[in-house]
């Protein structure tokens, strides 16, 4: 009878069993409760498979989007509603990474707490960060090309511009919705980048070529490397670092990005968070990609520039100039106002520091400060060809402005050049911006 | 009017799951109180003068570390002898040596043979003198033993759970499915009135345990919840139901008082379980997948759920038994064909049921681990088998940890589920109000998430805690058992349920693969509701406070004394 008693404890081991997996069950559901519950199929507060409560304004109390019911109201203005539909979204759930989405949680009311309970009674108002206004200045600055523009606070991290082109306005039926409109540009695609990619490869050479300041690079128009001509856009002779960036050198930074060999930069694309997902909010965003060619090669000689098979998303790089506008520590951006994510180590004081001259020096030396009236701004431009002619306009940068601290990304894409194309559209949008 | 009804909504939200807290509570306390420590019911007295006490009713005396009184000799079996005690207190000796024999006052034992005060009982050829113990010492010994509920009053713990249910009816009558209330608040005062009747039965049994009573009325109160919610048109037949549950568990634990006649039918159960398997096979109809109904004049039979209570009622076993291998090659065989049935109907959750249990019983009566590991490796492989036959039960295989994957295909009721339980936070939705009764199935193998979804995360924590308790207090009782066959059955009963909630829960929650089993008193289905009861009495058997169980016949010292 004593062994048939101890052996009575083996029933407990199933007990053990299942105070595991209703631990398992516990963790999971402090983590993911909010997008269970926000899940299409909860009838509680879905309709048709559309969200049924929950008020978006921008930072002002605009409305942006509302749902009650099978009501679904989107901004009055239609300008508005054009530009802000990447960053909302819509209630039939084309923008994957909108903020009715994204934020659905949130707009039901969830807690774990008390779950969904009560959310039938029109849920809650999530005021976004945007400036719904100066959205609409930027759709309207892109002038229905395809692009994006994004602009945040980058000491605060709230995001103020985020619109992509082609949109389209979600308060009417659209049968025949243009190509790409329902991809926010912003977060979810990667482009070419061309010479804003100089700002990376700047980086690592100013922490990897001791000599740099005291260095210079001779360019005679084009750059022979092991046999492929490296083109530049122009005959820039003998200059500084300094210089070879303002002028956007090719021949220099092909010079450098094979001294630097490959490894040396693939290290700096990938810490700097290029070629990973990164998470705005919950919202995650498309990772870039970089191809490391051969030391010697070519490839690696391109790649340093921009080209080769460098593929950038906007937002990547939006986080990369606005930490180098705060010294190298990066405040993550939000698109929800007054709320302030962590901060990340990017880049090395110092060398956010010299980044920070070098661009500068670009607006100051020879994109000309008179394009840009008024503002304090430092920036670099990028012209990236892509194969079939055209090449994307990128302008990219921030306002070195404790009242206005604004850190930018403008694609032009199919534009032409970065500086006569992308420049304006930043302009514009920037020039509205320090006036609120 | 309005702002009244959603001050006494929310404070009936919060009311419900405190109220639950309290009923696991007391009833937990209460059977977890007490001394468990074993008691003396004779003694062996060797030549030299050393006694030992015989601390069970039924002892091994053999040379085995694990035997109850070990003779570390080389002419003693491993397992020599059992002497049992009957509840007439009448000591009976088996001879379970192959050589050196068992003597009484020189007489050598054939099989079995009674055993009386003061008799020399001679294993080979080592000499102990029997001493029952008197018949003062065991009322002393019955007195000094815990009485059920002296702490904890039985009564008060049902006063709480019948606040859940009027509560319950409330929040029903404001709720969406407000147009029922009439059937509702009917089935729910039939459900106070039954619960009541009981516990005065109980009562006028001179008995005070209702612990594990109180249990299954609290799951079975959530199981009339989710019956109200989900299918209101069954609320009459859910309640008779539950009364023919109640008046089983009081037969079967009537049955289940005289060991003797117990173990004479075992034969018979068995073959009863293996027809009804057998007709399960041939006419059997198939629902979700599994051929495990049969339709009887319009009432669907699971016959599974039965054939769980006969398979423990044939597993268990009494120690003089235990080691014959004809009894052990018995229970083997019938656990084959079993589980081996449950798996050619494709009812996969009842097979891993059945097989956790056999696994059990089989640990508890043989002990090796070998044995054991074996056991699990010829499962695994026959698992193996069964699911490349069986496209429908591989499927779910494949959909495990992947169900946000394919949320309108495989992972459909899960992420449901999912959603539903997320959705009720700690307080729910209150009931009624729920919308995951609309996907198939969600009162049955999704019926936690329906908890979650309307009454709340922490009433569903005490449903499987609740559970919990059942077998820790089971366990706990081993220890003073007046046979290996109540501890060995109390044991394999909380092991099904157990095993049953974990399969429940986890499968719709995608811890663990769907399989499609029902959570214990709570999901729909008459079957399962009524073997649940069935099996209630077997750890109502296992408990042996004073004036715990009404199953333990327990002579009353006091009513003896006034004789």
């Amino acid at each position: 009878m004593n062994k048939v008693t101890h052996r009575a404890m083996s029933a407990l081991i199933v007990a053990a069993i299942l105070f595991a997996g209703l631990g398992v069950y516990l963790v999971r559901f402090a983590i993911h409760g909010g997008e269970w519950a926000t899940f299409a199929a909860n009838n509680n507060f879905y309709t048709s498979g559309m969200l049924a409560a929950g008020t978006l304004t921008d930072r002002y109390g605009t409305i942006l989007a509302n749902a009650d019911g099978d009501v679904h109201e989107y901004a009055a203005d239609g300008n508005v509603r054009r530009a802000v539909y990447h960053a909302v979204g819509d209630y039939s759930g084309h923008v994957g990474t909108g903020a009715i989405i994204a934020f659905s949680s949130k707009l039901v009311g969830y807690n774990p707490v008390t779950g969904t309970y009560g959310a039938d009674a029109g849920g809650k108002q999530i005021a976004l960060s945007l400036d719904s206004g100066l959205c609409a200045t930027a759709q309207q600055a892109l002038m229905g090309r395809k692009g994006m523009v994004l602009v945040s606070n980058y000491q605060t991290g709230e995001i103020l511009v985020m619109t992509s082109s082609p949109t389209l306005d979600p308060a009417v039926e659209n049968a025949e919705p243009p190509d790409g409109s329902y991809i926010n540009r912003c977060l979810n695609a990667k482009f070419t980048p061309g010479s804003i990619f100089k700002l990376v490869t700047a980086a690592a050479a100013i922490e990897n070529i001791p000599d740099l300041e005291e260095r210079t690079f001779t360019c005679n128009g084009s750059l022979n490397v092991a046999g492929v001509v490296i083109n530049c856009s122009g005959y820039h002779g003998t200059q500084t670092f300094e210089d070879a960036m303002a002028n956007s050198c090719n021949c220099a930074f092909a010079e450098i990005a094979l001294e630097l060999g490959g490894k040396t930069l693939e290290s700096y694309v990938r810490d700097y968070g290029f070629t990973s997902a990164q998470k705005l909010d919950s919202i995650s965003t498309m990772a870039g990609s970089f191809t490391r060619d051969a030391d010697g090669a070519p490839g690696l000689a391109w790649s340093g520039i921009g080209q080769y098979e460098d593929l950038v998303c906007p937002y990547s790089m939006l986080r990369y100039v606005s930490a180098i506008a705060c010294g190298g520590t990066l405040r993550e951006p939000t698109l929800l106002l007054d709320h302030k994510n962590g901060k990340t180590d990017l880049l090395d004081a110092d060398t956010a520091n010299k980044l920070r001259d070098l661009m500068s020096y670009n607006v100051q030396a020879h994109y000309g400060a008179w394009n840009f009236p008024g503002l304090n701004i430092c920036a670099k431009t990028g012209t990236a060809e892509v194969g079939d002619g055209t090449s994307h306009a990128w302008f990219t940068g921030f306002l070195l402005d404790d009242a206005h601290p604004y850190a930018f990304v403008v694609l032009v894409e199919n534009g032409g050049g970065g500086l006569g194309v992308a420049g304006p559209v930043a302009n514009a949008v920037l020039q509205e911006a320090v006036t609120r | 009017m309005d702002e009244i009804i959603r001050i006494s909504l929310t404070v009936s939200h919060v009311m419900v799951p405190l109220l639950a807290l309290i009923v696991l509570f007391r009833c937990v306390r209460s059977m977890l109180a007490g001394r468990a420590d074993p008691e003396t019911w004779g003694y062996l007295v060797s030549p030299e003068g050393t006694v030992q006490p015989l601390l069970h009713w039924e002892c091994i005396i053999g040379r085995a570390r694990s035997s109850d009184v070990q003779l570390n000799f080389r002419d003693i079996a491993s397992v020599h002898a059992v002497l049992t005690r009957n509840d007439k207190g009448d000591w009976t000796v088996h001879n379970l040596s192959r050589k050196g024999g068992v003597f009484i006052n020189d007489r050598r034992v054939e099989g079995t043979a009674p055993l009386f005060d003061g008799d020399t009982l001679r294993c080979s050829s080592h000499t102990l003198q029997f001493a029952a113990n008197t018949e003062l010492h065991r009322a002393l010994q019955e007195q000094r033993r815990s009485v059920a509920g002296w702490r904890v009053a039985p009564g008060a713990t049902l006063f709480f759970l019948t606040l859940i249910q009027i509560l319950l009816v409330l929040e029903f009558s404001v709720s969406k499915q407000a147009e029922h209330i009439v059937p509702i608040a009917l089935a729910f005062a039939g459900l106070i009135l039954l619960e009541w009747l009981c516990y005065l039965l109980i009562r006028s049994m001179d008995r005070s345990g209702f612990e594990p009573e109180t249990i299954a009325f609290f799951l079975c109160t959530l199981g009339l919840a989710i019956c109200a919610t989900a299918t209101p048109g069954e609320l009459t037949f859910q309640l008779i139901l539950l009364l023919a549950g109640v008046v089983l568990f009081f037969l079967f634990g009537w049955w289940l008082r005289d060991l003797g006649r117990v173990k004479a039918l075992r034969w018979p159960m068995a073959i009863l379980a293996l027809l009804l398997l057998a007709a399960n096979l041939a006419i059997g109809s198939i629902i979700g997948g599994a051929r495990n109904w049969i339709m009887i004049g319009g009432f669907s039979l699971q016959p599974s759920e039965l054939i769980k209570v006969a398979f423990i009622y044939v597993g268990a076993t009494t120690l003089d038994r235990m080691f014959r291998s004809k009894s052990i090659l018995f229970f083997i065989a019938f656990s084959a064909v079993t589980v081996g049935g449950l798996a050619l109907m494709g009812d996969m959750g009842a097979a891993l049921v059945f097989f956790a249990t056999f696994l059990v019983i089989a640990f508890m009566r043989s002990g090796s681990f070998a044995t054991v590991l074996m056991a699990v490796t010829s499962a695994v492989m026959a698992g193996t088998l069964v699911l490349s036959v069986k496209p429908y039960v591989a499927q779910r295989f494949q959909t495990w940890g992947h169900v946000w994957e394919d949320v309108n295909g495989a992972g459909y009721q899960q992420t449901r589920a999912l959603s539903a339980a997320a959705s009720g936070g700690m307080f729910g939705q209150g009931a009624g109000n729920g919308w995951l009764k609309n996907i198939v199935a969600a009162n049955t193998d999704m019926v936690w998430a329906m908890i979650c979804e309307e009454l709340g995360l922490i009433v569903a924590i005490c449903a499987i805690l609740a559970i919990v308790a059942l077998a820790v207090f089971t366990v706990k009782n081993a220890a003073r058992n007046r046979s290996s066959y109540y501890v060995i059955a109390g044991c394999a009963a909380v092991t099904t349920m157990m095993v049953q909630v974990a399969l429940n829960v986890f499968g719709s929650l995608d811890i663990l693969p769907f399989t499609g089993v029902t959570f214990p008193f709570v999901s729909r289905g008459g079957s399962s509701l009524l073997a649940c009861w069935l099996l209630l009495s077997y750890i109502k058997a296992a408990d042996t406070r004073r004036g715990g169980s009404f199953i333990v016949t327990t002579p009353n010292p006091e009513k003896e004394a006034r004789r």
